[in-house]
């Protein structure tokens, strides 16, 4: 497990710095919509922006204000920090107001030498479906034009099967969770989760493959008050996690960017029409994300909440809600509404990006384990 | 008999407490009333034209509210009517508006007088009327969000009510109107940090004091948080909605084909939903009046080019804010724009300035300051600022070619993605930055004010950028933090120091001796 923490410390990992040595192309990003896949055509490989141990974000405080996310406030902090020169691009998503600005301010402040917004509408139709195709398209050809990398429909396939691949290994690992007896914890999936996020998937697998064996051969993980699940904005890092665990609330499953449900389902090419793999993409890109940035989504990801408490026995959830962010913040309200109508325990809990507050983490779960009688 | 409790007594210690305070404050009460009532004003009228102009516009408000009211007892008998009340509390509000006219007149006079009360008027006449539309006819009121083009609702025989309506105009009549609907909103678990203005909104509706009617039409604009309350005002209606969905990259026409597909498809939803029907004359109708309104409009912009300025204010702000967004086309907005043109040259031939010490020009950003419209006519009075224009009104594109179904949604198309809301919250930071620059040359300012509204992330985001381009061209820039509906973020005093201050230090103009206080 160090292994993955290791991984973890730093925004750009060892094993970007050498896949980076080894001339490959390293580009960052930081909304699910944008398709990994994508960025693992050719010499390119996708990092997730995250932003560990960000002490304070007083440069981005000035120029992004105090009103906006601490994420997207640390990213920045983190970028004119020199943090993440080491990548050679960015892609970007106006996935919401902040994110938007942190594009604006950041082509301001340090413009990187690649740097794309893509489009994504916020409902899904035919239009613009074929609206998101043609994004990607423009996208690939940009990479294609700026780094000399092969975007073709057969380098893209390849990429597409690659990624299929390690996404069948991180539901595997995820299955493991769903018994009532798993043989993994919350706080180690999400470690692990993210440490495949934040690095070259080539270099990591085999070390999530080691781990999978080895947490094959465990009896158990020991005994836990009751099974959460946690959905929300961006979480990055697993300490949140295991504060919950340590009062007792096994984080059982996720429904949040970096979680793998519905994040890892495989991308469907080849089958039925759909031969063209940026439009297939397209379509994954919408299918596996959930996010209250989509208008016509709310259904579906209460019904998916809804399902997955079923199906991995949730005894209550966590919307975990990054202070300032406005479609969570909003969303919220309808979403715990829902929740207790269909009889589930819900907790909303505020929070800052950076871990921070312990005790009072410590003290709000315990009183909502307690609530439900456990 | 029971022994009386030690609270009995605290009670009625207190009550006669409070109605010995009461008695005494009130001859300060009175003062209050006679100062801000039509007698106040014929008191302090600078001529005898300006008290009939005044009086005139009184009287109009007053007409329009009591015909209303008679009307509905009328039509619904007195029980009928007290229920409609209930229902809607918020309509008694309606009743101070000539208090409004009063503070926003306040020293004003002659043509600049007529404009500001010309407007108030406008609004008390086509108020009535929308609210006639939302007790009589509710069956076809569609729910428009306010970024979603109303053209389209009226053309298909729908009222359209705009939900976010009532929070700018009740905090414009009473700067705390708002305040418990936002409470509500979150007391029912709305993050606290959301604008203000959709939480008002929200909070109306939880307290079932909106209209419900027959469909919903919303979009992904302005900003995160109004997109986001549609689902809860979704599930609270139960009644059909469509969104439309502006791309972040609005310019070009893969764009603007996306777009009015887009709107297509909001027509058919409106066929298939309401009693609604396209009727392709009608919204040609409309969209000639609104390509009128903004003909007259961009009339009134180039006498305002001119230094002193013929009108400014609420002749600017307000007329654009309530008539293009709730009555685009309709003869009395025509009217009114119609009438700011002629007060405007009116005042340019007679070289007559609005503001008679106007020493500086300034362009607000961001939505205006609707619990707290007075800052314009204070500090016209205390320093001489001038408001010439505001980002709301500042839109820059064609009017509508009315040959066909298609040119008509495509002219509609960019009005909405080129409107203020929506390009200065999306595509890259130059749709924000340029238009500012842009305007501050086009009308020849002296500086520019940021409504910094504390819920508007995509606004606040940018202070930074534009705090330092601004200070390499050497525009002076007062970022004025307040809450747009909300009056307990910074107070009026608050808001009113940070100009006198904005005014000494960056200005180096004198504080005045005694600044107006808020009314």
């Amino acid at each position: 497990m160090k292994v993955f923490q290791d991984l973890l410390e730093t925004p750009l990992n060892y094993l970007v710095e050498q896949a980076a040595a080894d001339g490959r192309i390293p580009i960052g990003y930081s909304c699910s919509f944008v398709p990994e896949a994508f960025l693992m055509a050719d010499k390119l490989f996708p990092v997730r922006l995250h932003a560990p141990g960000v002490a304070g974000t007083e440069i981005a405080d000035i120029y992004l204000s105090n009103f906006i996310c601490t994420y997207t406030r640390s990213l920045l902090e983190f970028a004119v920090d020199d943090r993440f020169d080491l990548l050679k691009g960015w892609v970007f998503v106006p996935s919401c107001v902040h994110m938007q600005r942190l594009y604006d301010n950041l082509e301001y402040l340090k413009k990187p030498a690649f740097s794309h917004i893509l489009d994504v509408p916020r409902k899904v139709t035919a239009a613009t479906l074929a609206w998101q195709t043609e994004e990607l398209q423009a996208l690939a050809d940009k990479l294609a034009s700026h780094f000399g990398v092969d975007m073709s429909h057969d380098s893209l396939n390849a990429a597409i099967a690659q990624w299929n691949r390690f996404a069948a290994v991180i539901q595997a690992i995820g299955e493991l969770r769903k018994p009532p007896d798993p043989l993994i914890t919350g706080t180690e999936f999400h470690r692990l989760l993210m440490a495949a996020l934040v690095s070259p998937k080539d270099l990591i697998l085999p070390k999530i493959l080691d781990f999978k064996k080895e947490i094959e051969k465990r009896d158990g993980i020991g005994k836990f008050r009751a099974r959460l699940m946690v959905t929300g904005s961006h979480l990055h890092d697993p300490e949140l996690i295991r504060v919950m665990e340590s009062q007792g609330g096994l984080v059982a499953a996720d429904l949040f960017c970096t979680g793998s449900i519905p994040g890892f389902m495989p991308v469907e090419i080849g089958m039925k029409t759909n031969s063209d793999p940026i439009r297939a993409l397209a379509e994954h890109a919408f299918k596996k994300t959930l996010c209250p940035r989509m208008m016509e989504d709310f259904d579906r990801r209460l019904k998916t909440i809804i399902d997955t408490v079923r199906e991995y026995r949730i005894d209550g959830v966590v919307i975990e809600i990054i202070k300032f962010c406005d479609l969570w913040g909003v969303d919220s309200m309808p979403m715990v509404a829902a929740l207790r109508k269909e009889g589930i325990p819900v907790l909303k809990l505020e929070r800052e990006y950076a871990p921070g507050g312990e005790g009072q983490l410590r003290t709000r779960i315990q009183a909502f384990i307690e609530s439900m009688g456990k | 008999m029971t022994p009386r409790r030690q609270e009995d007594y605290t009670t009625v210690k207190d009550a006669f407490a409070a109605a010995k305070h009461f008695i005494m404050r009130l001859p300060g009460l009175a003062t209050v009333f006679l100062k801000n009532s039509i007698i106040g004003y014929l008191f302090e009228a600078k001529s005898l034209k300006d008290a009939v102009i005044y009086t005139k516009y009184w009287i109009l408000i007053w007409a329009s509210i009591l015909k209303f009211v008679v009307k509905l007892i009328f039509k619904r008998g007195p029980v009928g009517a007290f229920r409609v009340i209930r229902h809607y509390p918020w309509l008694l509000r309606f009743f101070s508006t000539t208090t409004l006219l009063r503070r926003l007149t306040r020293g004003r006079k002659g043509a600049y007088l007529e404009s500001t009360a010309l407007i108030i008027g406008s609004i008390a006449v086509t108020l009535v009327e929308k609210l006639e539309e939302v007790v009589y006819q509710p069956e076809i009121l569609l729910i428009n969000e306010d970024l979603v083009p109303p053209e389209i609702g009226m053309a298909m025989g729908l009222n359209v009510w705009l939900v976010e309506a009532m929070g700018i105009l009740l905090p414009l009549i009473h700067s705390d109107a708002s305040e418990n609907y936002i409470d509500e909103a979150e007391n029912a678990g709305m993050n606290p940090d959301s604008c203000s203005f959709v939480k008002a909104a929200v909070g109306m509706i939880i307290k079932n004091q909106q209209p419900i009617g027959c469909a919903i039409v919303s979009s992904n604009m302005p900003c995160d948080a109004g997109m986001a309350s549609y689902t809860y005002i979704q599930k609270a209606y139960d009644v059909p909605i469509y969104r439309v969905d502006a791309p972040y990259n609005f310019h070009g026409e893969r764009a603007e084909t996306l777009f009015v597909e887009d709107l297509k498809g909001m027509i058919a939803f409106l066929e298939e939903h309401t009693p609604g029907r396209m009727d392709w004359d009608k919204l040609r109708k409309i969209c000639r009046g609104r390509n009128r309104m903004m003909e007259l409009e961009l009339e009134l912009w180039d006498m305002m080019r001119a230094s002193p300025a013929p009108l400014a204010a609420e002749a600017v702000w307000l007329s654009h804010l309530w008539h293009f967004y709730m009555f685009p086309g309709h003869k009395e907005a025509i009217r009114v724009f119609e009438r700011l043109v002629e007060l405007a040259r009116k005042n340019l031939d007679a070289n007559i300035p609005a503001v008679e010490n106007e020493k500086y020009r300034a362009v607000l950003w961001n939505p205006p300051f609707p619990q707290f419209p007075d800052i314009f006519n204070m500090v016209e009075r205390a320093h001489g600022i001038t408001l010439i224009m505001d980002s709301m009104s500042y839109n820059h594109h064609n009017p509508i070619d009315t040959s066909t179904p298609e040119t008509m949604l495509r002219g509609l198309a960019q009005i909405i993605m080129h409107g203020p809301m929506v390009r200065h919250t999306r595509g890259p930071a130059e749709n924000y930055l340029d238009d500012i620059f842009r305007c501050y040359k086009q009308f020849d300012l002296d500086m520019v004010w940021i409504a910094n509204h504390v819920g508007c992330k995509g606004g606040q985001a940018m202070n930074g950028i534009l705090r330092e381009k601004c200070r390499e061209m050497k525009i002076p820039l007062l970022i004025l933090d307040y809450d747009l509906v909300d009056p307990r973020i910074v107070s009026h005093e608050g808001m009113l120091r940070q100009v006198d201050d904005f005014m000494e230090t960056v200005m180096k103009a004198r504080r005045p001796a005694a600044a107006p206080a808020p009314q």
